[in-house]
């Protein structure tokens, strides 16, 4: 009984308009699947969008802090460096502080005993205290005594610069710069 | 052509067009009020139809149909969805019994853009047609309904905000519907002679069978207070000359108890089976 329509004898209109076959559907359901699939991407990318700029800015905090934090370190770094520019020089001068007794004792085994050491000065630089001048008389002597005070100043791991002698008859006058030799 | 782009991304261009008598009624207007008249000589009945499909509200009234919708125009529009209504005519038409009428796929479709390829010289341009052919004879039974009557209906609702889409017969339809019913529901053991009795709001058809073959159809519209005595002329020579035990079906369109039950008394004599429905009329022309 389904299948019965009722008759009709209206007035025909002749601007009445097709349906569109049912196969046609797909182009509307297409449409709106493209439209959701566009959304729910527009929707996903602007969330990635929003959690990048987020990450950005954190990251962009992060880097500041971690920038605050470097200066922090550098500016400590500098003060120990200074320090320890400081502390090296003061280790160093302390270094260069030998002590001058082995180089009396060195000068007064070098000598005969005829031979009068008239002045020994010692006379240490005070911003380098590895040198060390030295200002020998000797009385009643030769240059041959010169060479022994020289290389027994050599053994203490001294090296002599600008050694000079003087000569007036018994008296010879030996200057020298003494500069302590690291090993 | 944006309209025609929001009909197809709406589905509507999908669904088929409100003016449409190829598609049933309920398909055309899903989800959509509707109202159904029933238009007489002296009275107009109705009956809506809400957006669930299920009848609502009904109405009747004495009167014209030009002085009616002019008094019930608003309500009526209240009662739908873009004014569509379906219209019986159930009055100023014919009946009659045909054959050797063409048969074609679209036979309906022709028979309301140009009848005159289906009833030859029988065609009169004064009239409106609907034709149901017998399934298996020659036969036809041919409805004329006067084409200014179906003019003058469309004027007087287009009148007043309604949009008619559709204009059929009721009784017609009530008896296109009952045979089709007895034809169907007896498939290849259908009986060769029956009498069928119709009646719809004060008009009546009685169409006779026998040996298969349709032998007389009689009817008559816009009947009066009188009107029982009237059918009663009409149906008893048909069931005097009906061939003893042949089976009679009597139908109505489910409104008028009074009516029916006076009726169906005299057909009982006769072993009448009565088809009626509830609402039948309004059944058919709201769903089908």
């Amino acid at each position: 009984m389904s299948q019965y329509l009722c008759h009709d004898f209206k007035t025909p209109r002749t601007d009445m308009s097709r349906r569109l076959p049912g196969s046609m559907r797909v182009v509307p359901i297409f449409f709106y699947a493209v439209a959701l699939a566009t959304a729910f991407f527009v929707f996903n990318d602007m969330r990635a969008l929003q959690q990048a700029e987020q990450d950005r800015l954190a990251a962009i905090a992060r880097k500041d802090e971690y920038l605050a934090a470097k200066t922090t370190l550098d500016s400590e770094k500098t003060t120990i460096d200074a320090e320890l520019f400081r502390a090296e020089a003061v280790a160093k001068w302390v270094e260069g502080t030998r002590v001058l007794q082995p180089i009396t004792v060195a000068i007064a085994r070098a000598v005969p005993l005829e031979t009068n050491i008239t002045e020994l000065n010692l006379e240490r630089s005070a911003d380098l205290p590895a040198q060390v001048s030295m200002l020998v008389r000797l009385n009643n002597s030769t240059l041959a005594e010169v060479a022994k005070i020289e290389s027994s100043v050599n053994r203490l791991h001294y090296r002599s610069f600008s050694p000079s002698q003087a000569k007036q008859g018994d008296l010879i006058e030996f200057r020298s710069m003494l500069v302590w030799q690291e090993h | 052509m944006l309209d025609d782009i929001k009909s197809v991304l709406t589905f509507a261009a999908f669904r088929p067009d409100a003016d449409d008598p190829e598609v049933p009624w309920a398909t055309r207007f899903l989800g959509r009020k509707t109202l159904l008249l029933n238009v007489n000589r002296s009275h107009v009945s109705w009956r809506s139809i809400n957006r669930r499909g299920k009848f609502d509200k009904a109405g009747f009234h004495e009167g014209d149909l030009a002085d009616v919708a002019a008094q019930r125009g608003e309500e009526w529009r209240a009662m739908t969805e873009g004014g569509w209504c379906c219209v019986s005519i159930n009055n100023r038409f014919i009946i009659s019994l045909e054959t050797g009428l063409m048969r074609a796929d679209n036979l309906n479709h022709l028979m309301r853009t140009n009848p005159r390829t289906v009833l030859g010289p029988k065609y009169d341009r004064g009239k409106r047609y609907a034709i149901y052919h017998h399934t298996e004879t020659t036969a036809s039974m041919l409805l004329a309904c006067e084409d200014s009557m179906v003019k003058v209906t469309e004027d007087v609702l287009r009148g007043v905000g309604l949009k008619p889409g559709r204009i059929c017969c009721g009784l017609f339809a009530m008896l296109e519907y009952a045979l089709k019913g007895i034809y169907d529901s007896n498939r290849g053991q259908a009986p060769s002679s029956f009498l069928l009795i119709a009646a719809c709001e004060g008009s009546i058809g009685a169409l006779a069978q026998q040996d298969g073959q349709w032998r007389d159809l009689r009817c008559r519209s816009g009947l009066g207070p009188d009107g029982m005595d009237t059918a009663l002329q009409i149906i008893s020579p048909l069931v005097a000359k009906a061939p003893p035990g042949t089976p009679v079906f009597f139908v109505s369109d489910g409104q008028d108890p009074t009516f029916r039950k006076t009726l169906m008394e005299q057909l009982e004599r006769v072993e009448a089976r009565d088809l009626t429905q509830d609402d039948l009329v309004w059944k058919i022309l709201g769903e089908h």
